[in-house]
């Protein structure tokens, strides 16, 4: 039995592949022929393809419940004792599973765009069908051929138990990141493939851009919450009291964050005022084929990444995908570029529309600037003949200024008018806001902030007043029109504006955010040594080592430190009780013994105290210790809720209109 | 001039601007990322550098002291260099173990200040050790 489901999972897997390709032929001959039947077959067999993908992903899944260890697989990512959770979490834990689930996301697009379409868009869905399909064949000829999820152990082989998941993995966040991450990659694949349609058929005004538009907000929103996830599993987990290491994977996945950022941004420019055709035809293909180069980076052992998986026969087929990708688009972008030509332009340098241009040019700025720190090491390997890396340092040296232009431009544009904006108007808007900054300004001097912290925070007070301010003229208006209360007033203003009042929210997320980010420069650490009873002291805090207690527990052996932390000059503050696990304790195999940080952090809005036990001596009793006092912490986490309240608002649909 | 041209003029500033800042920000954080070979035997003007390679079994010395001060070997195929480390190590760090270290060379040995493992997820290269696997005789 065990054996049949395995089978069912390969030959379903095979099966997708020989219906994808199918499919494609199918609707190739459509095209030429404009025989309808041929398009319904096509369809019909991209709907079994996807139907057998999603089929094959649920046998591995159940394979890995059941832990049956004749599969490689399944052997190598679960052990008997794993929790159902990470058996589950480990489908994409590895490289062939993790390829699986991607294909498992297309497919599960596929259906939802065909039943979304079925009576719709017919002269773009061939080709929308056909262009999705042809991206399934290529993640599908990779894990039918070259890295095959079902393959058996070698013959001759039983194994009893698996190797478990790693300690670092068994939590939630982490069981979640990387779905959510390529629930947006993935997403990506949509957007693209409905412009490419609209070039294909000729079709190059703002039609393609009203059908994708909630897409690209959703597959946004996957995207960055992906990459939340992944910062606050770091922080929380990790232990080296950080959230964003600018390492080459999750630079990967900030790139195409950015672009389609700067998307959002210029298709609401195309909807509005029909310009911006080509820029949104340049920004989708960048967007797509950046979030495959994400792919390609953590597969091809390109990197010397923390997150990379072993260099792989995958990097040149994705490198190759890639150029395919990239080749195509913009060949047929030239092609087309006599159509997308547009009347409209920009009237005005204080408008709406150019304050939209800037922000799209420095989102492109800024992710260059992350793409030329990322590759650096190999442009100058090919250039110089040495690998050279910079690191956190050039990142944040170069960023910083990039990221406050922006938060700049976050103020200003949405209250721009379109078109032009006069001077009575511009003096109207901003004068309070400028006034409320400049008494910040004060303040913030007085207090002995300078540099970029006291830009960044000035920023903040002066995006914020903006956004206020736009919501108490939206409430006060209807108020006056409608005499409604405050509350209703709001309520009705966000129910009948969602993309823009979702979008102020979105925009005040992103200022906590930087206000978090910004705590950073005030960061202070220290790491020690001590046995019980000793004490240390940093930035006015006195940490005492009280006791180290010990623990069993099913799947560890712990260590836990009782520290007492005082305010000196003021009173206990709390406790910490940071452990050091040693994981696979039982296995009589010393190297299969995994230690493990369980850190502890209190944390208040002003600050988080981060405390990491990095280590313990039983034979001296000497315990290390990493604390980190890390301020404003909170914001960014904060931050990250309300940027994902104000999209989801965004994204609500609105009620069908009878 | 037109407001156009005088928006193009400014998008065309700011970008020149920013890439210049961009290019130019790599000066004085570059680290080259060498080979223990090519490192040991090369001549280089500066002192900071990134190596890769494997922790040699049984050579990680933690000092009777400070837990926090380690010594190691690090190997990368038939190199080997002495790294001295003094913070608070990844729980990943042991023997075998694929580590990225970036510090500085003095007297042929090295002193890292940042010491990288490789991501928990991705053990592929276990796949084929068979000691891996708890094996039943048949």
């Amino acid at each position: 039995m065990i054996h049949s489901m395995a089978t069912l999972g390969t030959v379903s897997q095979s099966l997708a592949l020989g219906f994808t390709v199918l499919s494609i032929i199918l609707i190739a001959q459509f095209l030429r022929s404009g025989d309808t039947r041929l398009y319904v077959s096509g369809r019909r067999s991209a709907v079994i393809a996807a139907g057998l993908v999603i089929l094959s992903t649920l046998v591995l899944l159940r394979e890995l419940i059941q832990s049956n260890f004749n599969l490689e697989y399944v052997a190598h990512y679960t052990s008997i004792a794993t929790p159902l959770l990470y058996k589950i979490s480990a489908l994409w834990a590895g490289q062939a599973g993790s390829l699986l689930f991607w294909v498992f996301i297309v497919a599960g697009y596929i259906l939802i765009v065909i039943y979304q379409n079925r009576t719709v868009n017919k002269v773009m869905m061939p080709w929308v069908i056909m262009i999705l399909m042809a991206i399934q064949f290529f993640f599908l000829y990779m894990t039918n051929f070259i890295t095959n999820p079902f393959s058996p152990v070698e013959a001759g082989i039983i194994i009893s138990d698996g190797n478990g998941l790693n300690p670092l993995l068994q939590n939630v966040t982490m069981a979640i990141h990387p779905p959510t991450l390529y629930l947006g990659y993935v997403g990506f694949a949509i957007p693209f493939t409905f412009a490419m349609a609209a070039l294909i058929t000729g079709d190059t005004s703002a039609t393609w851009i009203k059908l994708i538009r909630r897409w690209t907000l959703f597959t946004w929103l996957a995207l960055g919450i992906g990459i939340l996830l992944g910062a606050w599993w770091a922080y929380q987990e990790l232990g080296w009291g950080g959230y964003w290491a600018w390492d080459p994977v999750e630079n990967a996945s900030l790139m195409p964050w950015l672009t389609a950022t700067a998307f959002i941004h210029s298709i609401i420019i195309q909807e509005k005022r029909d310009m911006l055709r080509v820029w949104n035809m340049i920004l989708i293909i960048i967007t797509f084929t950046l979030s495959i180069f994400g792919t390609f980076l953590t597969r091809s052992g390109i990197m010397s990444s923390v997150h990379s998986f072993t260099a792989s026969s995958l990097g040149p087929l994705f490198l190759g995908f890639v150029f395919l990708i990239l080749a195509g688009s913009f060949l047929l972008l030239y092609k087309r570029l006599p159509m997308l030509r547009t009347k409209n332009r920009i009237e005005s340098f204080v408008s709406r529309e150019s304050g939209f241009l800037f922000n799209n040019v420095i989102f492109i700025v800024m992710c260059f600037a992350v793409f030329w720190g990322t590759m650096f090491p190999v442009l100058t390997e090919a250039v110089r003949g040495t690998k050279i890396t910079v690191g956190a340092p050039f990142f944040n040296q170069v960023n910083i200024p990039i990221g406050l232009s922006l938060l700049f431009l976050t103020g200003i544009g949405p209250v721009l008018a379109w078109r032009r904006t006069s001077k009575q108007v511009l003096i109207k808007q901003f004068s309070l806001p400028v006034l409320v900054s400049l008494v910040a300004l004060g303040v913030f001097i007085l207090r002995g902030l300078q540099g970029y912290v006291m830009i960044s925070f000035v920023l903040a007070v002066f995006v914020t007043t903006t956004i206020v301010l736009e919501f108490a003229r939206g409430i006060a208006a209807r108020h006056r029109r409608f005499n409604e209360s405050v509350v209703l007033a709001f309520w009705q203003m966000l129910r009948k504006n969602r993309h823009r009042y979702g979008g102020y929210i979105v925009h005040f997320g992103i200022v906590l955010m930087f206000v978090g980010f910004t705590g950073k420069a005030f960061n202070r650490e220290i790491e020690t040594a001590i046995r019980t009873g000793d004490k240390f002291h940093l930035s006015g805090y006195e940490f005492e080592l009280q006791e180290i207690e010990t623990e069993e527990r099913p799947n560890h052996f712990a260590w836990i430190a009782h520290l007492k932390v005082v305010k000196l000059g003021v009173g206990p503050v709390t406790h910490l009780f940071p452990e050091k696990r040693i994981y696979f304790h039982r296995n009589p195999d010393q190297r299969k013994h995994q230690p493990h940080s369980e850190l502890d952090i209190h944390t208040t809005l002003k600050q988080d105290i981060y405390s990491v036990f990095s280590g313990y001596d039983t034979k001296t009793k000497s315990a290390s210790f990493k604390i980190m006092i890390n301020p404003l912490v909170s914001w960014v986490w904060i931050g990250s809720y309300i940027f994902v309240l104000g999209t989801l608002i965004a994204l609500w649909p609105n009620r069908r209109k009878k | 001039m037109n407001n156009r041209s005088k928006i193009t003029i400014t998008v065309v500033v700011v970008v020149t601007l920013f890439f210049i800042w961009i290019i130019s920000g790599t000066q004085g954080k570059e680290v080259p990322f060498l080979s223990i070979e090519e490192l040991v035997t090369g001549e280089y003007d500066q002192d900071r550098f990134r190596l890769g390679g494997n922790v040699q079994a049984g050579s990680i010395q933690i000092a009777e002291d400070d837990l926090l001060k380690v010594e190691f070997i690090l190997k990368q195929g038939e190199s080997i260099i002495k790294v001295h480390y003094y913070k608070t190590r990844p729980d990943l760090f042991a023997d075998y173990c694929e580590v990225i270290v970036e510090g500085e060379y003095r007297n042929n040995e090295f002193y890292a200040d940042n010491l990288m493992t490789k991501c928990a997820s991705r053990y592929e290269g276990d796949l084929r050790d068979k000691n891996s696997y708890n094996l039943d005789e048949i």
